[in-house]
């Protein structure tokens, strides 16, 4: 049960409105090049809103911080809009301490091109 | 009470994978010594924060070195030492000029230094070394109600 519980796994759920990532575990500097890989396919997606859904992310770092930033910054090129959902307490107070916070409500309303 | 005695080491291959463990050692330590939930989440990301920097910059990528994490108890608080052989990179440098992502636009910001921003905010207690590799010493207070239990 341990093992599970600190491990790092990527559930996809794609519909006609969104694509959406469930990130559970621990997101360390060993896992960002996986959610990278499971996310860049969907950042050009433009008719779909990108969605993190965090509930169960037990842990994250710097590493993890700077893929979410990465893909708030090329959807943020793209005008199209991408959520970060279900933050923890923990985890929602490095990003407020982190400032990334004020990206995520920036990045959460755009409008969708063709929206 | 004699708190030399009371340290625990860990040398461990500079590679991402096993940084993992060295937040595990922590997450035990922590609670045995007393610190609250929220210090010891603290302390783990200010902690895999300096582990990252030893294994991201301190060696090629074709020679993985190793990494020591020493944890030392203090009579209210804890120590703790990250120490890498392989190449300084300025580190002292990048401390002081490490910040947050606050008052930039996202078209600017980068996601450099963060992980040393982290370090400082979330620690009591901040140094770096160069000598023949990069010492990171990091230092938490145990709070006066914490003391009490």
């Amino acid at each position: 049960m341990m093992n599970r519980q600190h491990s790092f796994e990527i559930e996809k759920q794609t519909t006609s409105e969104s694509n959406l990532l469930i990130l559970k575990g621990e997101l360390d500097l060993s896992k960002a090049a996986e959610l990278r890989a499971a996310a860049d396919p969907f950042v050009a997606d433009t008719q779909r809103r990108l969605i993190l859904n965090l509930k169960d992310l037990g842990y994250i770092d710097s590493t993890g911080i700077g893929v979410i930033l990465s893909l708030l910054k090329a959807r943020h090129v793209l005008k199209a809009p991408m959520g970060v959902e279900n933050i923890p307490p923990k985890i929602q107070r490095l990003f407020d301490m982190t400032g990334l916070t004020p990206f995520i409500q920036e990045t959460s309303i755009n409008v969708n091109q063709k929206g | 009470m004699n708190l030399d005695n009371r340290t625990i080491s860990m040398t461990l291959p500079a590679e991402a994978e096993y940084i993992d463990l060295v937040r595990l050692t922590l997450y035990g330590l922590g609670t045995k010594i007393g610190f609250t939930y929220e210090d010891i989440e603290d302390m783990k990301v200010a902690v895999a924060e300096a582990c990252n920097n030893a294994v991201v910059h301190a060696y090629e990528p074709s020679n993985v070195g190793t990494l020591e994490v020493r944890f030392e108890r203090l009579d209210s608080g804890l120590k703790i030492t990250v120490r890498d052989h392989g190449y300084s990179f300025n580190f002292e440098e990048k401390v002081r000029q490490a910040s947050s992502l606050h008052d930039k636009s996202l078209e600017e910001v980068n996601v450099g230094g963060l992980g040393i921003y982290l370090m400082q905010a979330l620690m009591d207690e901040v140094e770096v070394r160069n000598d023949g590799g990069t010492e990171v010493v990091l230092t938490k207070w145990l709070s006066k109600s914490e003391e009490m239990v």
